[in-house]
């Protein structure tokens, strides 16, 4: 079916470029809530990338992973995170390590680097090409948010969007892991919203600020 | 055969650690209520005659075995893997020998010492450990079996040396020891190591076979050997640990570990490098260990002249004996290279008899030492002074061991070190340069070494039991009980008659199969004389006849002559340092603090000191080196959570530029 796949590539790549625009975006975003919007598309880009590949490959448990993702990172998390932002009163992201031009300018940096340096790659050809290299600009990009921004929580919602980048590699690599190992990894990540949803309320009571800056002061 | 051994053998070895076990365990459910402090030490004298006779069988068994020439061997399989096997005869048998006699002796008068100190159960116990932990290393006879045994009595020594917890001082002493001997237990399992890799077999006797073609990778193990088992031995300048850990543990304990302890050192060395790699030793094997020797020898009694503390004092006085061990063991193989066996025996003769003699008059000696702390709560002979007239037998028994060990007739380290510089000066005769001019070295030093010994062995017996008390502690003293002399008295004899007698002990070191010893000369045993290598000889009982008349003519002297016999005032000596600055680095310092200047004084202080020359050029040094890299290290470590995410960015780039 050489018709069908030139259809997957072209949406593949659609929906892969949209989530990277979306962590690039984030970059210039200041405001608490669109920051949590911009991860909730990336979640569903990410829910919907899946589903089209179940569509196309014809493969059941990639659905199940597909309705997974979605529920737990389109829905759950967003929702536990608007929570505590609400509970702990941040609206503005403070002024960032790196001003938003600058961290811009940089970001395409790394994606240019990850085109280059991946394009020479021995095990990328075919379909999984571009979300690779996406997936993995998005876990640099995002490793890089969390560089330049101060807060405790866009720290967290760094996490997880590096986390949802590796879940793309995976996926690209491998069509799918088996649904155990999906189940399992989305298991670990609500996990982990939640207990550091009770770390930063843990940080804001003893600093009375959720500035990272702040934890230099735990240094011996 | 085996099993009976396994039935005769093993059983007393272990059986004082059982022993104690027990006992320690009644002590401990019957102290909190009812025990008062005599049940206790009841309990702890039953525990240490336990010991005693604990030591006995074992060392009658291998004085059997190494007269008649038998070996045994066991093994105990523990899995199917782990086998811990062990041996006995050649020698194992000598160092267990020398083992059960200073074991027997220091229990003995640890019945005593014990008394009136205040051991605790656990201290019992793990004196019984520590002890059955040397008989297992002398046992061993494969690598699991030595390793696990090393490993026991290191960490059964470091707990009886920081058993004074009283006492900050004992607890850094304990730490740089246990620091130290693990530096070398690193060293000799990489030794092993290489070992197993090498010939794929755990059992000393299997790797022996094999590795009699392995050219470079001998060197390899002997360097990595030396170097573990020195640690051990206290070669400088890996010593640093045992002038601090003799003061620090108790003083039966300091005799144990100085005696015994260090030198299963040696045993290692020995068993290495003699008997597992055999044959045919490199020149520069030899170089290496008569080298190490030398330095430790003089280095070792040079910072024992300036000692105030009479337990350092003999800790370094340790590190100079293990120097001329190792003097006699260096010889040994530089002769052996150059094809001179019955040399190589005799130089190797003189070093293990002067192992059993050091084990034996130093453990006098810490003993002696210990009674005399023991009678006046210090450590300082500056605090000390006219012990000898309140305890005589301690006096006396504390001469008797420093007269040994300055090597004079007729007592044991005459015997020994007269040997050894027998060896070094025929080498001297030899035709080969080389070891001509290492033996002249050798030579050099050893007996500088003897003069110093003297020296400062007259300032330690001087200084403590002569003249008069210099501390209200010292006037107080009293004489120890009689196990602590019955002790002490068993080695002062054994002093004696290993001098009088050198025969006897030759024909037991030419039982052991090691290379030369076989081709040992015959020594008659009353007349001492190395016969059929050169003719040169002493008659030790016309030695002893010429000390006593020449005693009793200083005696008779000057009250026939009428001599001058008052007391005179003079200047002190001030012990050398002025002479010996380069290594002493002697540092001097009258602070006075004045009420009225000049004429009424509040304080006058007065301080002098000398820099322990491999702390300040060899340890210091990397210390602080090492403080340096962790200064800059600890400048990446901001705390701040982004830069460490920029580390992890940063790194990931790299990877994927360089690597992608």
């Amino acid at each position: 079916m050489p018709k069908a796949w030139v259809v997957v590539y072209s949406i593949t790549d659609f929906i892969t470029i949209g989530m990277l625009l979306t962590v690039v975006a984030m970059n210039s975003l200041k405001r608490m809530e669109s920051f949590l919007r911009a991860y909730t598309i990336n979640s569903l880009l990410l829910a919907l990338l899946m589903a089209v590949s179940a569509f196309y490959l014809d493969a059941a448990h990639l659905y199940i992973a597909a309705a997974v993702t979605l529920v737990s990172k389109g829905v759950v998390i967003p929702f536990l995170l608007k929570k505590v932002v609400r509970q702990l009163k941040i609206t503005h992201e403070v002024e960032p390590n790196i001003n938003t031009p600058l961290s811009l300018v940089i970001s395409s940096i790394l994606v240019v680097v990850v085109y280059s340096s991946l394009s020479r790659g021995i095990f990328i050809e075919g379909f999984t090409e571009n979300p690779l290299k996406v997936s993995i600009s998005i876990i640099l990009i995002s490793l890089f948010i969390m560089i330049t921004r101060k807060k405790a929580v866009t720290q967290v919602i760094g996490l997880l969007l590096m986390e949802n980048g590796l879940f793309l590699a995976g996926f690209s690599l491998t069509y799918g892991m088996s649904t155990i190992i999906e189940l399992g990894v989305v298991f670990d990540v609500l996990m982990g919203v939640i207990i550091l949803g009770v770390f930063l309320s843990q940080i804001k009571k003893t600093f009375i600020d959720l500035d990272l800056d702040k934890l230099t002061t735990l240094k011996g | 055969m085996t099993g009976a051994f396994l039935r005769i053998k093993l059983p007393p070895t272990f059986f004082s650690f059982y022993g104690n076990l027990s006992i320690a365990f009644e002590m401990e459910t019957d102290r909190p209520e009812t025990a008062s402090s005599k049940t206790t030490g009841k309990l702890s004298s039953a525990c240490y005659l336990l010991c005693a006779a604990g030591c006995l069988f074992p060392g009658l068994l291998a004085l059997r075995d190494l007269l008649l020439g038998y070996s045994w061997h066991v093994s105990l399989p523990l899995s199917g893997v782990l086998t811990l096997s062990f041996r006995g005869g050649g020698l194992s048998a000598y160092f267990v020998v020398i083992l059960s006699i200073l074991g027997f002796c220091v229990s003995v008068y640890s019945v005593g010492y014990a008394r009136h100190s205040s051991a605790s159960w656990p201290s019992l116990l793990l004196y019984g450990i520590f002890v059955s932990s040397m008989y297992a290393v002398f046992y061993s006879a494969n690598i699991p079996a030595f390793l696990v045994s090393w490993e026991t009595m290191s960490l059964s020594s470091y707990f009886l040396v920081v058993s004074d917890t009283k006492n900050p001082e004992s607890a850094r002493a304990g730490l740089l020891y246990a620091v130290m001997t693990h530096i070398g237990t690193a060293f000799i399992m990489a030794a092993f190591m290489v070992m197993y890799f090498a010939t794929g077999s755990l059992e000393f006797t299997a790797i022996k076979a094999g590795l009699s073609g392995a050219g470079g990778l001998r060197s390899v193990i002997f360097v990595l050997a030396l170097t573990g088992f020195g640690t051990k031995a206290g070669i400088i300048p890996l010593h640093t640990w045992l002038p601090r850990a003799h003061p620090a543990a108790p003083s039966n304990v300091s005799a144990l570990m100085s005696g015994v302890m260090i030198k299963s050192g040696i045993y290692g060395i020995l068993l290495v490098s003699l008997d597992i790699l055999g044959g045919q030793p490199t020149l520069w094997w030899g170089v290496a260990v008569l080298s190490a020797g030398a330095v430790s020898s003089v280095m070792g009694i040079m910072h024992a002249l300036m000692e105030r503390d009479i337990k350092r004092l003999l800790a370094y006085s340790s590190v100079e004996n293990v120097g001329i061990i190792l003097l006699g063991i260096g010889a040994s193989m530089i002769f052996s290279f150059n094809n001179l066996p019955s040399l190589a025996g005799l130089a190797l003769a003189a070093a293990l008899y002067h192992v059993f003699n050091h084990a034996v008059f130093k453990g006098l000696l810490f003993m002696g030492a210990g009674s005399a702390v023991h009678a006046t709560g210090t450590k300082n002979m500056e605090e000390m002074g006219g012990l000898i007239k309140r305890m005589p037998w301690t006096g006396l028994f504390f001469l008797v061991g420093s007269v040994a060990i300055c090597a004079l007739p007729p007592f044991n380290g005459f015997m020994s070190e007269w040997l050894t510089f027998q060896s070094l000066i025929m080498g001297i005769k030899t035709s080969v340069v080389l070891t001509k001019t290492f033996m002249l070295l050798a030579g050099a030093a050893l007996a500088l070494t003897g003069a110093l010994a003297a020296s400062s062995f007259v300032k330690a017996f001087g200084i403590t039991f002569l003249g008069v008390p210099r501390s209200q502690k010292a006037e107080g003293a009293h004489e120890s009980s009689a196990s602590m002399l019955l002790g002490m008295g068993i080695l002062s004899l054994l002093c004696l008659l290993l001098g009088i007698f050198p025969g006897y002990m030759l024909r037991l070191i030419s039982n052991i199969p090691l290379p030369g010893l076989g081709s040992l000369p015959q020594f008659t045993p009353g007349a001492f004389a190395v016969t059929g290598v050169a003719s040169s000889g002493v008659l030790p009982i016309v030695l002893l006849g010429a000390l006593l008349a020449g005693a009793a003519f200083v005696f008779a002297f000057p009250r026939l002559a009428g001599g001058r016999r008052k007391t005179t005032k003079t200047d002190p000596w001030d012990c050398g340092s002025r002479i010996f600055k380069k290594i002493y680095k002697p540092r001097k310092e009258v602070r006075i603090e004045y009420i009225v200047k000049p004429f009424f004084t509040r304080e006058i202080e007065y301080r002098s000191e000398i820099t322990p020359l491999a702390e300040a050029y060899f340890y210091r040094p990397f210390v602080r080196a090492l403080h340096n890299v962790a200064h800059f290290a600890k400048r990446l470590q901001s705390g701040n959570l982004q830069l460490y995410l920029g580390y992890i960015l940063g790194t990931l780039v790299v990877l994927l530029v360089v690597w992608g």
